[in-house]
This record gives structure tokens, sequence and C-alpha cells, in this order.
């Protein structure tokens, strides 16, 4: 392990409207290392990562990459550079053949006679995957052919066959089963042994535990400290991730807390193409019911169904009654809400005032006569603003200027204002900060006293076993274990059913 | 910190040329044709002119209000104010009641496709609406081959301001309350400013589109009959460019192309009388209508380059 500097980051910061992802973060990453980094959920890593690899441009401060001042505007030039990325998300696209897409962007080694060779190309991709040992993976084919973790072997193949100096590996662990791992990390010893350099984000603390040999952690945006991964244990690493002694203080405390035998919302038997196999659950009354598993696992599906927003299934969601929805509309007269994943698509309308987001739903109580009375709309979503604490300058001011915990809080307003019985949070605190995690999580408790009946789904391991009265957990769409409240409910028990 | 200042500092402007731009426009281009034409724009008998060119508009430009709110866009108000207008004549032979009702009905009817094929069959309204706009163009067309149709004489011997300013009062007074006070026209400006999020708090984007576009139909419908009474004789260009003249009319008026939480319906006033100024004002000069129609394209360039805020521009539905 060499102690030559590979890259510094000096004194970057980077902000998105009043949210501070990064604040003059400053350390360095040697040559021919595994560098970890770590830090929760809106820590900044995805952000420095991604300026780093040229998807976005810091506000402030530099990078030196190889002794020289390093600025790439997108991912090509990155790549020149020396630099690539595999992220979390799929980084394929789809309707291109694996050629096109490992070469995406360098077509123009394979142009002869003021042509694009496809079939050069298909060569050069096929002997690449058979030196990776991926030779069930052709050239020729279609990306959409292959599976999720197929996709990304061919990932790890396009961002490493050139040999970049640096690459990193931004939570990719999460979409891969145990074999896909296996083979990603020998590609990243790979790298190393050769004396380049690896950047390595993941949740899981084991595996930053095991495979790096530096960690960095990041915590709200700021740098907190880089460890060599000898000395440390992942007790101390989760310490400095959330900035002092791990306890579950912003979770509720209570435990052994009955939960009622009636149930109030049912999912039997329940299949859609592709995604849930045969899922049944059953919501009680006054419970809060979490769901987790592996992103694609099918748990973000399960409240698209029971909000009516996906209705192509087979099986059947109802209520006690018997009574069925039909569609969103309906779902919300019936008295459900949902919070999306994707708050800033599904939940929020980015380019319309907090007031509007708000009264959006409630028109029909804030009428008078059969006008609506704009004066109750300005009263009313004061009133829900101020309950939720919603950080503003004003109920007029535009939702796509708040922090993603503030947009959330304007959505849980909106709900919150129609009263509903039902509530299907889907990762409430995804890029969340803890505090405004633990104002969510207050208000899902009172939620929950008020005996309103909750779903939770949600990736984190941690909020689950926080938060909830059950928890289920899916496996490749299909439940794959239930756990009922306890204090000795570990991380661990959860995740070997994930996988 | 700076950059964030500058921002800050470029979105008032925005805001203030977006909100402000229309009242002073006009100001501006009542001031210009005057001194231009030697006051002769100015003279009462002009400016009841303008009004005179501005009913139809006013009218259409409501129901495009609404459409162009939820982000989407309608090019077929030309011909259906050619289509209705020959159902006007040929309903309202007898009292002019029928012919109005026949040409709302013929609006209507369009309108109703338009929505259905948008909202049902999610094709996107630019598509739909220009197909529409060549569809019943052409029957227009096909219908005045033989020769024009001609009002029936009683028509002829309306005052046609008596029947209109009415008629306009009204649309305008209920396309307000509509856009401020009530649900559609809150739901409108959510559908331009985030439809998935929308559909997703409940709002039935598919109904609200079928209304918009309805709508819309049935005051181009309306205003047919105002123009059969004002030009007596529908030919085959009857209504020819009125589905670019609102758009324009509209844009000038602050409209944001993209639609959106921030709409006005001031803008409809606005934006209709700038147009109707700008246009009395190219013919005093006695510019040639064909310079005229580049001119006005450009103006419609430039106002959109000026007032577009690329940042929240989605693609236009």
């Amino acid at each position: 392990m060499g102690n030559q500097v590979l890259l510094e980051i000096d004194n970057i910061s980077k902000a998105f409207g009043i949210t501070k992802a990064c604040k003059n973060i400053t350390f360095t990453i040697n040559k021919g290392e595994i560098h970890g980094l770590i830090g929760e959920n809106g820590s900044g890593k995805s952000t420095l990562t991604s300026m780093i690899y040229g998807l976005q441009s810091p506000d402030e401060g530099r990078f030196v990459f190889l002794g020289k001042e390093y600025k790439a505007h997108n991912q090509l030039e990155a790549n020149v550079a020396g630099i690539s990325a595999i992220v979390q998300e799929a980084g394929t696209l789809s309707g291109l053949t694996v050629a096109q897409n490992m070469f995406l962007g360098k077509e123009k080694e394979f142009i002869s006679n003021g042509f694009l060779n496809n079939k050069k190309m298909n060569v050069a991709a096929d002997s690449l995957l058979k030196e990776y040992g991926f030779e069930t993976i052709k050239g020729a084919d279609i990306v959409d052919k292959y599976n999720f973790e197929t996709r990304k072997f061919m990932e790890i193949v396009k961002a490493t066959y050139f040999k970049p100096e640096l690459v990193i590996v931004d939570e990719t662990t999460t979409a891969l089963s145990q074999d896909g791992r296996e083979i990603l990390y020998e590609q990243m010893d790979k790298i190393r042994n050769s004396g380049r350099t690896v950047i390595f984000i993941s949740h899981d603390l084991d595996e930053v535990m095991s495979k790096t040999d530096r960690v960095s952690v990041l915590r709200d945006g700021e740098y907190i400290t880089t460890v060599n991964t000898k000395e440390i244990t992942a007790d101390n690493l989760k310490e400095l991730m959330v900035g002092r002694k791990v306890d579950n203080r912003y979770y509720r405390t209570d435990y052994g807390t009955p939960v009622s035998e009636q149930v109030v919302y049912s999912m039997n038997h329940v299949t859609t193409k592709g995604l849930l196999k045969d899922v049944s659950l059953e919501l009680h009354k006054g419970e809060i019911l979490g769901i987790g598993g592996l992103s694609d696992c099918g748990i973000h599906e399960i409240g698209r169904v029971l909000f009516g927003a996906e209705r192509n299934y087979e099986g059947a969601v109802k209520f006690s009654d018997g009574k069925r929805i039909n569609s969103i509309t309906e779902a919300i007269a019936e008295g459900i809400a949902y919070t999306s994943k994707d708050r800033d698509n599904e939940s929020v309308v980015l380019n319309a005032s907090i007031k509007n987001n708000i009264c959006m739903m409630a028109y029909d109580s804030l009428k008078k006569g059969i006008f609506i009375s704009p004066s109750k709309c300005n009263s009313f979503a004061n009133k829900f603003a101020k309950k939720l604490s919603v950080k503003m300058q004003g109920i007029e001011q535009d939702v796509a200027g708040l922090s993603g915990g503030n947009k959330q809080k304007v959505v849980l307003a909106r709900w919150l204002a129609i009263n509903p019985e039902i509530l299907i949070f889907d990762s409430p605190t995804r890029g969340i900060d803890i505090k405004v995690k633990a104002d969510i999580y207050n208000v899902m408790d009172e939620l929950r006293k008020e005996g309103k009946s909750i779903i939770m789904i949600s990736e984190e391991i941690m909020e689950l076993i926080g938060m909830c009265d059950r928890i289920l957990i899916l496996k490749n769409g299909a439940v794959n274990g239930e756990f009922v409240r306890n204090e000795s409910l570990q991380e661990q028990d959860l995740i070997k059913k994930m996988i | 910190m700076s950059e964030k200042t500058n921002m800050k500092e470029e979105k008032k402007l925005k805001k203030s040329v977006n909100g402000r731009f229309s009242y002073i426009g006009i100001v501006i281009l009542l001031a210009f044709f005057g001194v231009v034409t030697n006051f002769k724009s100015l003279t009462a008998g002009n400016l009841l002119l303008i009004l005179q060119q501005s009913y139809v508009l006013l009218i259409c430009a409501t129901g495009v209000f609404f459409v162009m709110s939820m982000g989407s866009l309608d090019f077929s108000q030309g011909a259906i104010i050619g289509v209705a207008s020959i159902a006007v004549i040929l309903a309202g032979q007898e009292h002019i009641a029928l012919g109005m009702i026949a040409g709302v009905a013929v609006g209507a009817a369009i309108g109703l496709i338009n929505g259905i094929l948008h909202a049902r069959f999610k094709i996107g309204s630019f598509i739909v609406t220009i197909c529409t706009m060549l569809a019943f163009r052409g029957l227009c067309a096909f219908l005045t081959t033989d020769s024009p149709y001609s009002a029936p004489i009683y028509m002829y011997m309306m005052d046609a301001d008596k029947f209109a300013i009415p008629i306009v009062v009204i649309v305008l007074l209920g396309g307000f309350v509509v856009s401020r006070y009530t649900k559609l026209g809150q739901y409108v400006r959510m559908i331009g400013a985030g439809e998935t999020a929308a559909r997703f708090s409940g709002i039935k984007i598919e109904k609200i589109k079928i209304i918009s576009f309805v709508a819309a139909g049935v005051l181009a419908g309306l205003a047919a009959t105002i123009n059969v009474i004002r030009v007596g004789s529908i030919t085959a260009s009857a209504g020819n460019l009125a589905e670019t003249n609102v758009m324009i009319a509209l844009v000038l008026g602050g409209l944001p192309v993209s639609g959106g939480a921030k709409t006005k319906f001031s803008s409809v006033i606005l934006g209709v009388f700038m147009l109707s100024i700008l246009n009395n004002g190219l013919v005093l000069l006695q510019i040639e209508p064909n310079l005229q129609q580049l001119i006005r394209g450009l103006i419609f360039l430039v106002i959109v380059a000026i007032t577009t805020d690329r940042k929240s521009l989605a693609v236009i539905k």
C-alpha cells in the first residue's frame, strides 16, 4: 500500500438551494488503496463523488488529481482523465446493445470509412467480457435482455476495462447477490493490487470493515475524519457517522405495546407482473407495519398497489368491510395517504407554492359558498405548515427551494390536513437529515397513538427496527420473513432474510 | 453566495418582466402607434375598432387559458371557428339562438375529440390539435368549395357590439371566477406544474383535461356566432390563424408557455388587447399583410425567449 497521493479533495462545497450538501470538505485519497466513504443518507457522499465524476461541479474548492488541478464537466472527461464510476442505480441505457452501452461516448474508436462499425464494437466487447469471465454476456445483445445484476457486471467492465486510475463504486453492492458481491470485490482487489485506487461507498459497515484499507466519514455534509480500517471497529464507525454514541433516542421507546386485533386493510395473494409474487399482508388498526427489503425486491410496489397507483395485479386489496379501491382518487377518499419514494415527482408539485401544495387536496373544505376562499386557504396552509414546523420564508415560497426534509414536511402537512386513517410511508426519511428524521418519527408515533394505521416501507433496516410493531421482509417479490417488535431484534436478523 | 444573489435577482427581474410587462406593454404600444400614426390610432373610432377586433380573441383566449395552464396547447381553435361558423349559419336561419346552440355544439364536439385523444389515448396535445386543425380546416374548405356561406339577412342587420359585449363580459367574468375560485381552476395549474404529483394527490387528470379541451371548444364555438355576425360570409379561410393569435396573445399577456402554478387570468385581457393594438397599428401604418405576419412571429419569439423560465419548463404536453 503506497502513500502517494492520488486525489486531493480541497475545500469542496456544494449547495442545492438552501441545502448545503457538502461543506468545505478536505481530505486525500492515496494511490493503491480501497478507500471507504461512509455517512448516513444525506451526509454528502454521493454529492461529493458525483462532483469527482463530473456529474456536478463544486460551488467552491478544487480537486487535484495526479498532481494537477482537475475539473471534469461530464463523465467522458472524467474517463479521459482516468476516473470512472459504477453507480447505485441502473447505469445502462435501455434499447441499446451491451457493446453500445459499453463504448458509449467512445464510438470514435470504432469508426471506419465514416461509418460506425458495430461488428468491430461487438467483437471488442465480447473479448473484454471474456477477459472478466462474463462469457455469458454477449456484446450484440440488447441490454434489456439481462437482469439487473448481470447489467451491473457489464457496468463493472465498462467502468474498469480502460484501466482508470480511480474507480468509484457507489452503493453498488446493495443491488447484488452474495455471489455478485464476490465478483465485484474481486475486481476491486485487482484494481488495488495493480496500484490503482477504488473509492468504495457502502451502507453495509461489515463490508466496509472487511474490504477497505482506509475509511473517510462524512456527516451532514461535513468531513469528520479518515481512519485506518484495521484500527477501528464497526461500532466506532457508526459513532463517527452519527456523531454521538449510537442510541435509539429518536425512535419510539415503547416495547410490548399490544396491537389491536382489528384488521383495517389487507392484501390477499397479490401478484404483479415481474415484481410481487403472491404477497399477503394485514394491516391492524393502530400499528406501524414495516416492510423491508432490497431496493428492487418489490417493497415499493406494495405501496403503489395499496394506494391504487398500480392497478395491474392479480389478487385482492380490500378494507375490512370488503370494499376495494380502483384509483388513487378513491384511495384518498377512503382515507388512505401515501408518501412516495420519488418525493420530487410524485409527492410534491415542485414549481408550486407551499400553500398550493398543502391546500391541493382540501379545497372542498376551503370554500365559502360554492367558491374557494383565498383567505381560508392562507390560514389553512399556515396552520399546517406551522404544525409540522416547515422551515420556510412564507407559504408563497415554491416547494422547489426547500430541503428534502422540509419538502417531506410539506407532504406530511398536506396529508395530515385531510386526516387520513391509513398512512403509507414509502421511504419517509430518504435523504433527510437526522433532525428532520426525528421530527418525522415523532409524527408517526403520534399518529400511531391516535389509532391511525401506518405502513412504513423502507430500505433502512434501523428505522424499521426502531419504529415498527411488525416487520415483513421481502425477497425477490415474496414475503420471506416476519418479525415482531422486540428489543433484541438485530439488523443481521433482517438482512439474512433479505439476501 | 454571489451566484445565489444573482439567481435571485434574475428571478426578480423575470418576475417583474412577466408580471408587469403586459401593463407597460399596452401603454408603450398605444403611445408608440399613437406617435407614429400621428394620433390617428387614438381616435375614439379606432379604439372602438380595436375593441371590436378583440371580441373573438377574448372569448377563445379564455378557453385556451385553461388548456395552456395545464401546459397543453390547442391549435384547433381557428378550425373550430371555421366549422362552427358554418353550423351557426345553417342552424340559425330563423333565430340566432339556434345558431348559437349549433356553434357551441360543434365546438364542444371537436373539443371532446381533442380531450379524449389527448387525455385518454395519451397523445401530446400539440399533435392531437394540429391533426384536428388540419381535419376540420379541410372540412371547412370542403363545405365552402362551391360558394361561401352567407349569413341570413337578419344577422347582417344586428348590432354586433350590442350582441357581443355582454357575451364577452360574461365569458371573461366567468373565466376569472373559475380560474381563481374553483377546484378546476386550481387543478389545471397543478397539472401544469407537476402532472405526476397532481395524479398522486388524487386529482382526476383525465377528467380535468377533457373538461378543459371541451371548454376551449365550446368557447371557440360561441365566438363563431360573433364571427358570423361581424363577417357575414364564411369562406374556407374563416377563423384562419385564430389559434396562433390566441396563443401569441396569451404569451404576450404573461402566460408562461409551460403553464403551471403561476398563471394569471389577467393574461387573457392584457394579451388580447396588446395583440389587437399591435395588429391595428400595423394596419394603420399600411404595412403589407405578409410583413405583418413576419413582425408578429418575431415579436412572439422574442417574448417567449425573454419570459420562459427554462428551469421549470418541462416538455410541452
